[in-house]
């Protein structure tokens, strides 16, 4: 058994040295490359400073140099950071200084894209492409990985708690918050995947996600982990479901794991048929629900395909799945998120506390063993409102993560899920706290009042909407308000409508009242 | 549709994209520029786009035919619309 995510690659690249491991944009790496050149990587790293524990970010589109990044990151003993590269790029420098980045991994594009203050803070920029103008000392080219030794660096003791990755989530403060992953919490699911779907070296695995969405935990470490290929699919054709046909089509994928809103274009779109992927036989998706009505037809279009909802927090990575039932398709109002993944326990406590254990009843679901997050980098607080003590274990410490999802349990003992206890929401899988999305209206000098809510959206999961109220003699168009978010949010959470009014309404308690905003203001389409 | 310009065709097709583009932050767009990497596009914005094509230059349009190769960038939609007019 593997206690640490390099092992798996070890492993892989000792069985199957000439297989192709990762294939993106036409270049491909076989596993005795991905092990020489993370080696050689981890090399670099440690003789320019990067010590065990510190952090390390990835800052370029998604590409076979992001494995080898990732790899030799966790080599050194450091815990990787995926920027989304197409965040705005002060969003990307808050997060380098809020997890004291010491190095990253970038391109020159986005290096030139950073202020001083934020390159002046990393001790290490591994670069690739043409030089950067303010390029500093602290500066080395990814060139230059080829002239350190590929032999395996000198171990350094990893346990299998130590920080392996953080993925930044929105947060509801106004700044993205750090979520911390273990090595034991990736190998927690990935060993279960293995298992519950399979994955063997013949396999083709897509990658959808980005780095920063923990669906590509699945992606990256599945296939490793089998020896078996992973295909990066390019960030340009996403949006095109005849595209991203025919890339499954001629890449010959046989596991494709995505948010819904992809599988809901392809099922539209896509000109989907049994007989043109003979080799497609497991899909998996998360992130939001699909709606029934299209994964019916997703169902009907690929008969001999295994679906699965899997559903989990980026806290816990997955922690329930469901295999749909085609059968009972037609009859379902809404898509169950099932029971718990191996090595796992969730359970629902009700509002007295109590845990729910008839059918029918509700509660908050809590999610129980080795794939619980360490936590939140830098926010013990907040980790401590989230990862409590187990309220069901008297005898001794052990803590629980408390998703925030509100579930009910079914006669069959599956969980349906029924929505969220905060303002949290999902457009396209990401999760959106509301309240960064108002902190960003509210840094406009011209915004004296910010309030957002969400509707539903049958191919993004939801639509962000906001009404804005402005300082006197102020005056700014939607459009002015949408470019000055865009600077502070990814694209995702940049509000679909801003409506201007005198004042918004709010609760006897003086909180911005969402219910009644998204009652009284009827969204204008864009 | 008759013969259009070339040119009528571009400046029809960047007047709606730069609607879309200026309320996601992008407030310049070359010809060339890629539309899904600079974000302008998204998946309900491209059927958008493809509707509003299809209206304007009336032109009917495949699923098939909605591809990065087709609606990368504005140069790109006015080759498009030009080959699917000469079809016409």
């Amino acid at each position: 058994m593997a206690y640490h995510l390099p092992q798996l690659l070890r492993r892989s690249a000792e069985q199957r040295p000439q297989a192709t491991a990762v294939c993106a944009r036409g270049c491909t790496l076989t596993y005795r490359e991905l092990e020489e050149r993370s080696n050689q990587l981890a090399h670099l790293l440690r003789e320019r400073g990067i010590q065990k524990g510190d952090r390390v970010g990835l800052y370029f589109p998604k590409s076979v140099e992001s494995l080898v990044a990732m790899f030799g990151i966790l080599k050194a003993g450091a815990g990787y950071v995926p920027l989304d590269p197409e965040q705005p790029p002060a969003r990307a420098g808050y997060i380098i200084g809020n997890c004291k980045m010491k190095g990253l991994v970038t391109d020159s594009l986005r290096l030139g894209r950073l202020d001083r203050e934020t390159t002046g803070r990393l001790a290490l920029q591994i670069v690739s492409g043409e030089p950067a103008e303010k390029e500093l000392g602290n500066s080395v080219s990814w060139e230059s990985l080829a002239s350190y030794r590929s032999d395996r660096p000198l171990d350094l003791q990893p346990v299998t708690t130590d920080l392996a990755y953080i993925l930044y989530t929105s947060g509801s403060t106004g700044e993205p918050k750090g979520v911390m992953l273990s090595h034991q919490n990736a190998l927690t699911f990935v060993e279960w995947c293995a298992n519950a779907f399979h994955v063997h070296p013949e396999d083709q695995l897509s990658g959808h996600a980005p780095l920063h969405f923990d669906l590509s935990v699945f992606d990256i470490y599945n296939a490793i982990e089998a020896g078996a290929t992973l295909h990066m699919v390019p960030e340009d054709i996403l949006i095109f479901p005849a595209s991203v046909a025919k890339f499954i089509e001629t890449h010959n994928i046989s596991i494709w794991y995505s948010v819904p809103g992809a599988l809901v274009q392809l099922a539209l779109h896509g000109k989907l048929t049994k007989e043109r992927f003979p080799k497609l036989r497991t899909i998996l998706f998360a992130g939001e629900v699909f709606p029934i009505k299209h994964l019916q037809r997703l169902a009907e279009l690929l008969p001999d395909v295994e679906l699965y909802n899997l559903y989990g927090p980026t806290e816990t990575n997955v922690c329930t799945y469901y295999p749909v039932d085609r059968s009972r398709l037609a009859e379902m109002e809404a898509l169950p998120i099932g029971s718990a993944c191996g090595n796992t326990e969730v359970f629902a406590v009700d509002e007295q506390g109590q845990r729910v254990i008839h059918a029918g009843g509700k509660g908050e679901l809590y999610v129980r063993g080795p794939s619980v997050t360490l936590g939140y980098w830098g926010d013990p607080e907040k980790t401590r409102k989230m990862v409590v003590p187990n309220p069901f274990q008297p005898n001794f410490a052990e803590n629980v993560y408390r998703t925030g999802d509100v579930v009910v349990l079914r006669s069959d003992g599956d969980y349906d899920f029924l929505g969220r206890r905060d303002n949290q929401v999902k457009v396209r899988g990401y999760r959106v706290e509301l309240g960064e999305v108002e902190a960003a209206l509210l840094r406009h000098s011209a915004v004296s009042e910010a309030g957002a809510f969400a509707t539903a959206d049958p191919v993004n999961g939801s639509r962000i909407h906001a009404v804005v109220a402005l300082h006197n003699g102020s005056r700014l168009s939607e459009s002015d308000l949408q470019q000055h978010c865009a600077l502070h949010l990814p694209r995702y959470m940049v509000p679909a409508n801003i409506q201007l009014c005198e004042h918004l309404p709010r609760t006897s308690t003086g909180k911005i009242d969402r219910e009644r905003l998204k009652a009284e203001v009827q969204p204008t389409s864009s | 549709m008759g013969k259009m310009e070339p040119a009528l065709i571009r400046d029809w097709v960047r007047e709606f994209i730069m609607k879309i583009a200026v309320r996601r932050g992008v407030p310049k767009l070359a010809d060339d520029d890629s539309l899904t990497s600079t974000g302008v596009l998204d998946s309900v914005g491209i059927f958008r786009l493809v509707f509003f094509v299809e209206e304007t230059f009336s032109v009917a349009i495949g699923d098939e035919e909605i591809t990065s190769e087709n609606f990368r960038s504005i140069n790109a939609i006015q080759e498009f619309v030009l080959g699917k007019l000469d079809e016409a």
